[in-house]
């Protein structure tokens, strides 16, 4: 009896200070950003003696195939960090848990932007929890811009001058992806939302793809795209940055440089200047591509679940989240109301020195939107067609193959007519 | 015309050609891997390095667990080798030295399994492995690396059982060992140089796998190396002194192995595929 | 005694048979019958679709394109390695101490990993890279060369990189070959006054022909097999110009999410292989080989 007694008290022990793993995979792969979200990890375990958060560190190229074999395999991250595609892609899974009401409570305590919520939100259900925006704008080198005598431009006409003008002595005008990639999405995206043709989808789910203002977008693109270095047909995010920071574009479109600019060169903070992207002088509109960052739960054990949710309200708490965005200062943008006056985000070094850059990208961060997620509905092409990078394969037709925009763009909507699952 | 200037080149220009396509890439990337991040991306590059620093290999180990791919890898190697010797040197016996109905057709099928383009077995496997709850264990990499081993190690052993004269295996049964005891004490001891050159081709095999380890394999700490370490391909950002450092250790270990029993291995496959 | 030993063979055999039966012969099976079902993305039910999966690949441009690409790939793998590994086997013929070193180390290229030979030559061949240096500075060329901004170009360079990591192996079993060959023939030869080139087309050629036939054989397949090399150094691009087969189907599994039509491709590509295995050992050059065992 007296052993059993034991027995049931050591049991007890053990599941009181049973400590739940909490394992978290992210994209977000520089040793620096792996680092301050190791900082913050420990900083939570250490407050929270009952769960043990551990990250794996992926990488967008492959996270696809790899997060639906773990699921396949049941051995799924708890908290999945997302983008709205990826998760309309997981979804059909049956893994992501909704996160409801816990994105309502989070809500309440620091007001969540609509921009950046409402991509989750569909089906009744909240499926992710924004944790941080991105924002793409236009990058200059501001002493570049001067010495020749332009001034930073507004509209697509002074973009298209200001790009012809700078190239010259081993020089090139702008720096714009032609590679199949993510990266080449975003970018043509921008200029597609700058036409008016956000809009990829009808109301009734049908691709409305093929239209005048994405063909409009699409010329612009090939005409800017020849003041572009011929290697960027390959170019990633870091490409682009690297050749903005090697002075051979002084314009490029990208989420932020500051980073790289800050390290790479010697050059004065206020050497690097960002502006909105430039609009068409007719029929145009303000915007740029928005992405929500966000986090899924995938976990359906209460503990895990459990230990998840306090982690991921522990990163949106004010006192945490300027150091969590600030992993890669003036990339992440707060995607709460008390985050965006955060003195823990105003603080960090880099975003003093860029603070007025920082500002006119949270500013841009109201005009934001993103392919797919424009109508307040979301369909499940959605995740094929970002999956395999539709868009940038069709800057690809048009770059590399030679077709007409015209004809790319009606290629384009074939393909996308054809990615139902 | 084009014969006469192939004629006139003197033998000692392609050897220099030669020698700098199949080592010059090597030299490249080791002493890329020990120069700065500055004089790394250079412009024109320095041929000769002007500055030295380790700074590379100590981000290559911080930032990756190279230790554990590395284990991962050998783990893997061991246990592949460990199923495919004695299988695929059972297997050629039979099918070398004795006769049976079906034989002719056995020895077809095989020259099919090794010819058999792996990467149609992805997707199945990957479906399979799924229901027997092998994703994410080093197990089912073992499992594909045999399927990818053995038949071709039955076909390099032939060489090797050729030189086993028959007379050897008739002496000794006559002297009254059984057949698994002359298999154990006359064939098993004459061939293992063919079971050393099996061995290190089913080595290189698990170590240059790439398409069934990045898909099988779920999480980092149980990737093998070349999975492992191509996650330093950056997406953001491309440090080229950071994946020199990766290549490098990539090659090491190999490049080790081969100052050891580099010139068994060549001759155990070049005497493989003579016999063909 | 006969039967005896059939008996010991079957069951020396068995373990490799059962091994190759499982991970091979189930595997294909199961992907007949994956290629007559529409699943959803992984885990999702299956239902029976006919042959709508295979209309699918047929009709389907990217399929057609990485059809020719795996012809080309091949072919052009096919030339540029036999190329190589003939002239440097020639070179390396005679046995000296640094023709002894070269036939080991020589390998180096296809021993290490793919992953490894890709970042090679990625950082080799970039813009800021040693070759656009190389080329530029000796006056080949006045701009850098974007190794991989043109289908035809990316493609080149592709096969180039595959070679270089293959080559090696065909020139070490060449130069095996080649030394199996009796001098004396080829010195006979010279005396009935054959110049060198003649003796190499006319007297060691056809001795090496069963040595060349097996590798066509295998050089091909191993060849159009190539993933890793292919995936990590342009992933297909830019505009499928280097997608093969194999890219193909890893594609439409892992990013299209089509299971069904992918395994409809492999099955394909399984069956382009089977008539050129059959056409090789029928008409091959070297089929005559097959008569004399």
């Amino acid at each position: 009896m007296r052993k059993v007694l034991v027995l049931i008290l050591v049991v007890a022990y053990g599941f009181a200070f049973a400590q739940t793993e909490v394992r978290v995979w992210h994209m977000e792969q520089p040793p620096y950003r792996v680092e301050r979200m190791q900082e913050l990890i420990d900083a939570f375990n250490a407050a929270n003696p009952d769960v043990r958060v551990v990250q794996e560190v992926q990488n967008w190229g492959d996270v696809v195939p790899l997060a639906l074999g773990a699921v396949r395999a049941r051995i799924q991250p708890d908290i999945l960090f997302t983008i709205p595609d990826f998760t309309v892609t997981m979804r059909a899974t049956g893994a992501v848990q909704p996160v409801t009401e816990l994105a309502e409570r989070l809500d309440e305590e620091h007001g969540f932007l609509d921009a950046a919520i409402d991509p989750y939100t569909y089906d009744g259900e909240v499926w992710a929890v924004p944790m941080y925006g991105m924002v793409m704008s236009l990058w200059y080198r501001a002493d570049v811009l001067e010495d020749a005598g332009i001034d930073p431009p507004s509209t697509w006409e002074e973009l298209l001058e200001a790009a012809e003008a700078l190239t010259g002595d081993g020089r090139y005008g702008i720096g714009i992806p032609g590679s199949r990639s993510l990266y080449t999405d975003q970018v043509i995206y921008n200029f597609m939302i700058t036409a008016g043709a956000e809009d990829i989808f009808d109301e009734d789910g049908s691709i409305r793809f093929d239209n005048p203002e994405t063909v409009r977008a699409f010329e612009m693109y090939e005409r800017l795209y020849q003041y572009s270095p011929p290697d960027s047909v390959n170019w990633i995010w870091g490409d682009a940055e690297a050749a903005f920071a090697a002075g051979q574009v002084p314009m490029i479109v990208q989420f932020t440089v500051i980073t790289t600019f800050d390290q790479q060169t010697d050059e004065p903070a206020d050497n690097l200047q960002v502006v909105t992207i430039p609009v068409p002088e007719e029929g145009g509109q303000r915007g740029n591509i928005y992405y929500s960052n966000a986090a899924m739960i995938l976990t359906t054990d209460e503990d895990r679940r459990d230990g998840a949710e306090r982690f991921l309200a522990y990163l949106l708490e004010p006192e945490t989240y300027g150091r969590f965005l600030t992993m890669e200062p003036g990339l992440f943008l707060p995607v709460t109301a008390d985050g965006q006056d955060a003195a823990t985000f105003w603080e960090d070094p880099l975003v003093v020195a860029y603070g007025a850059q920082v500002e006119t990208m949270i500013e841009n961060s109201q005009y934001g939107a993103l392919f797919g997620f424009t109508t307040g509905q979301v369909f499940d092409e959605i995740g094929p067609i970002s999956a395999q990078n539709l868009l940038s394969q069709v800057v690809q037709q048009m770059v590399v193959t030679g077709l007409s925009p015209e004809a790319a763009v009606q290629w384009g909507q074939r393909e996308m007519e054809d990615a139902a699952p | 015309m084009k014969r006469i200037i192939v004629r006139l080149l003197p033998n000692w220009v392609l050897v220099a050609l030669l020698l700098v396509l199949v080592f010059a890439p090597f030299y490249w990337i080791a002493i890329s891997s020990l120069k700065t991040p500055p004089e790394v991306i250079r412009y024109p590059p320095t041929l000769v390095p002007q500055t030295f620093t380790l700074q590379n290999f100590q981000k290559l180990f911080a930032s990756t667990d190279y230790p554990r791919y590395l284990l991962n890898s050998l783990t893997i190697a061991l246990g592949t080798t460990l199923i495919t010797v004695p299988m695929a040197t059972l297997a050629s016996y039979a099918v070398y030295r004795l006769e049976f109905p079906g034989r002719f057709l056995l020895l077809r099928l095989l020259v099919g399994t090794y010819v058999f383009p792996s990467i149609l077995l992805l997707i199945p496997l990957f479906q399979i492995m799924a229901q027997f709850g092998l994703i994410n264990s080093l197990w089912s990499l073992v499992v594909v690396n045999v399927t990818f081993t053995a038949p071709f190690s039955v076909w390099l052993m032939r060489a090797f059982l050729e030189s086993v004269p028959y007379e050897l295996e008739e002496a000794a049964a006559l002297d009254g060992a059984d057949f698994f005891q002359v298999l154990w004490y006359v064939i098993f001891p004459i061939l293992r140089p063919g079971m050393a050159t099996i061995s290190i081709f089913t080595f290189i095999t698990v170590w240059t796998e790439y398409p069934f380890a990045s898909q099988l394999i779920i999480e980092h700490a149980k990737r093998p190396l070349p999975v492992g370490l191509a996650s330093i391909i950056g997406q953001y950002q491309i440090d080229w002194g950071l994946l020199a450092a990766g290549a490098v250790f990539m090659a090491l270990p190999v490049v080790i192995l081969f100052a050891f029993v580099g010139r068994y291995f060549v001759e155990g496959l070049t005497a493989g595929a003579l016999k063909s | 005694m006969h039967r005896r030993r059939a008996w010991l063979a079957f069951a020396l055999l068995a373990p490799l048979c059962i091994w190759l039966i499982v991970t091979i012969v189930i595997p294909i099976a199961y992907l007949v019958q994956l290629s007559f079902t529409t699943t959803g993305i992984f885990g999702t039910a299956a239902e029976f679709a006919g042959l709508a999966n295979f209309q699918r690949i047929l009709g389907s441009e990217r399929f057609w394109q990485s059809a020719r690409n795996t012809l080309v790939w091949v072919i052009g793998n096919g030339l540029v390695q036999v190329t190589l590994a003939f002239t440097v086997a020639r070179l390396l013929y005679r046995r000296t101490a640094f023709t002894r070193f070269m036939q080991i180390w020589i390998i180096l290229p296809w021993v290490i990993p793919g992953v490894a030979a890709v970042i090679i030559w990625r950082w080799m061949l970039s813009g800021i890279g040693v070759v656009n240096y190389g080329i530029q500075s000796v006056g080949l060329v006045d701009a850098p060369i974007s190794f991989f901004a043109q289908p035809s170009i990316a493609m080149a360079t592709t096969i180039f990189v595959n070679s270089w990591r293959w080559f090696p192996l065909l020139t070490v079993i060449l130069l095996a070959a080649l030394r199996n060959i009796p001098t004396e023939l080829r010195e006979a030869a010279m005396v009935d006054g054959a110049t060198e080139n003649q003796t190499w087309w006319h007297v060691v050629m056809p001795l090496l022909r069963p040595v060349l036939y097996v590798l066509g054989l295998l050089g091909t397949l191993w060849s159009a097999n190539v993933f890793d090399v292919i995936w990590l150094l342009t992933r297909g691009g830019p505009s499928g110009g280097t997608a093969t087969l194999p890219i193909f189907i890893y594609e439409e599994a892992f990013t299209r999410f089509r299971l069904g039509s992918a395994a409809a491709a492999s099955l394909f590509m399984m069956m382009f292989l089977l008539v050129f295995v059959v056409l090789f050992l029928q008409y091959g050059w070297g089929r005559d080989l097959r008569r004399r065992r």
